[in-house]
């Protein structure tokens, strides 16, 4: 992702039907995302980039762009935007599936890690259960979308122990169309954390994970969501969001547009009943409501349950 | 007893099998609109007409049902659900998918055993039974025991319960547990009172309730003998308060009443 390009990406931000057309040329002569060069039978219905609408193949070029841009900087700008709770959130989520606690101990578990390419809740999986529950028959892939970020994660695996990196793999792979590698019911768990909102057709996704699940197998979902039930917090959490992260964005990581992008997409993610019901869509059995709320609904994890 | 309502509670008591509407949340949930357990479940009051919406789902159900067979020795604790999980068919990892842990498991008990409360309430007073005709009060202090008995099985492990409910997080859904509970008790006695008392006695019982609950994790009598009269003692001091708080209500009425007709008949103008 060169600065020229942004720049004109940011023009196109003023100009939205200029830029789309400069992306659609980008998308035919890039060699660089195999998924996106495979046009789709939906690469042409709309979707949305933040606030622009856009084509599912244009949508999926510039997350590319923003996440190849902002890949170096992803952990520092995570600490930065959410004051360091974005950690205690990842924790819960993975204290939460409780991965490797198995009956009889030590049973084998399948983890897909969506859209985890710096390995964030991968390793955290990998820590509870190989260290937590004393299992070390957990396999976690981690797949992304992206190579930059996979290699970001990559790189940060070698510092993992020797046991942990034998339990992990990599996939380069679009989550809406995952390789038939990863066969019909042959997981337990598919997480995914702050990714899904990044995808340009959510249903597809939602039925790939719902295929590639065992029956029984659990689909969890960490997503930012909406405050609305606390107006005043909400209000602080909107100015927060609007004025201090692309603020941030551009001093720290030199890149504005991106973390414009990223505000943009968590105002249009769905509610936490819409994105439920569209769990249930899938063919998921809901418990209970169905999510859960991290401080206060600025992030919520989802889970779905593959019926028997 | 009105009839309709033990069909109703004997309809919604068994698993879906057996009742139409839980059956058709189990198919709804797949369908877009949010099937019926979704929705915040409240009851204000009972229907004679409706069966209340179930408190669980299919999948936490079978899951639920499986682990509680674990209670008595693995309490209630994540191990059980595992277990139960594992017995129900499902994969380990999905005892995760339960929102609220070990305390889902204890939900399960509450809700089970007050819904079977509803169903043995038909046989204690049916017509031939020798409660059928005694008095409210009575009828009450029958199903109390009834479901405190229902605590017997996994009496030895209630105490853990008990400290799990009490945690801040759990302690709303226990408390209106415990009020769902009284108020089931009172209906199924045939108590149809809507003045403010409709309050002091689901109030009173549950206090009288859940302190018997609390003495009979000690009690080491034989068949509970001890937690039976200590329930029967508690009913009667509701009783003599509520008739003392009667009587001087009524003296307190009466003196303001001749009060009142002293000064008229001195010609006050009131």
């Amino acid at each position: 992702m060169s600065a020229p390009s942004l720049l004109r990406c940011r023009a196109g931000l003023l100009r939205p039907t200029a830029c789309i057309s400069r992306m659609n040329h980008r998308l035919l002569s890039t060699t660089r995302q195999p998924q996106s060069s495979e046009p789709s039978s939906t690469s042409d219905r709309q979707t949305h980039f933040g606030f622009e609408t856009v084509t599912e193949s244009v949508k999926r070029e510039r997350v590319a762009e923003v996440f190849t841009s902002v890949a170096e900087s992803y952990d520092k700008m995570n600490d930065l935007m959410s004051l360091g709770v974005h950690r205690l959130w990842k924790d819960h989520f993975v204290s939460s599936l409780n991965p490797g606690a198995t009956n009889p101990p030590g049973m084998p578990q399948r983890i897909l890690d969506v859209a985890g390419g710096t390995g964030d809740i991968a390793f955290r999986m990998l820590q509870h259960s190989h260290v937590n529950n004393g299992n070390p028959n957990v396999h976690v892939t981690i797949s992304d979308i992206n190579p930059a970020m996979l290699a970001v994660g990559r790189q940060r695996s070698l510092a993992l122990p020797a046991s942990h990196q034998s339990s992990l793999s990599f996939l380069e792979a679009n989550a809406e169309a995952l390789p038939s590698s990863l066969e019909d019911n042959s997981l337990d768990l598919y997480t995914v954390a702050f990714g899904i909102r990044n995808f340009s057709n959510m249903p597809a996704a939602l039925k790939e994970a719902y295929r590639v699940l065992k029956p029984g197998g659990v689909f969890a979902c960490m997503e930012f969501s909406k405050v609305d039930k606390y107006p005043l917090f909400n209000a602080i959490y909107k100015q927060w969001s609007f004025s201090a992260i692309p603020l941030i964005g551009q001093l720290v990581a030199g890149d504005r547009d991106s973390y414009q992008y990223l505000v943009e997409s968590i105002e249009r993610f769905p509610s936490q009943e819409d994105f439920r019901d569209m769990i249930a869509d899938a063919g998921f059995a809901i418990v209970g409501k169905g999510y859960e709320d991290l401080t206060g609904g600025v992030a919520a994890i989802h889970k779905g349950i593959k019926p028997l | 007893m009105a009839s309709p309502c033990v069909a109703r509670t004997a309809r919604c008591l068994s698993a879906s099998a057996r009742c139409p509407v839980a059956r058709q949340t189990a198919s709804a949930s797949s369908s877009s609109s949010p099937s019926p357990s979704l929705r915040a479940r409240a009851r204000a009051y009972h229907s004679h007409d409706h069966p209340p919406s179930p408190t669980f789902g299919p999948v936490d159900r079978d899951i639920l049902a499986a682990a509680y067979k674990h209670v008595p020795e693995h309490g209630f604790s994540l191990r059980a659900i595992g277990l139960g999980a594992r017995d129900a068919g499902y994969p380990d990892i999905s005892a995760s998918v339960l929102p609220d842990g070990q305390f889902s498991l204890i939900r399960y008990h509450l809700v089970a055993q007050r819904e079977r409360l509803a169903d043995r309430s038909r046989e204690l007073l049916k017509e031939e039974a020798p409660l059928s005709a005694a008095g409210v009060g009575e009828k009450v202090a029958a199903l109390t025991w009834e479901r405190l008995m229902g605590n017997k099985d996994v009496i030895h492990r209630w105490q853990e319960a008990l400290a799990v409910m009490a945690q801040p997080s759990y302690l709303p859904k226990s408390l209106a547990e415990l009020a769902a509970l009284s108020d089931d008790i009172w209906f199924l006695a045939g108590d149809k009172a809507v003045d403010p008392s409709w309050y002091t006695k689901r109030a009173a019982l549950s206090m009288v309730y859940s302190s018997s609950e609390l003495f009979m994790t000690n009690d080491r009598s034989p068949s509970f003998l001890e937690t039976r009269q200590f329930l029967h003692r508690r009913l009667g001091e509701v009783q003599s308060v509520g008739s003392t708080v009667g009587s001087v209500g009524q003296w307190v009425g009466f003196t303001l009443n001749a009060g009142v007709n002293v000064l008229r008949s001195k010609g006050v103008p009131i």
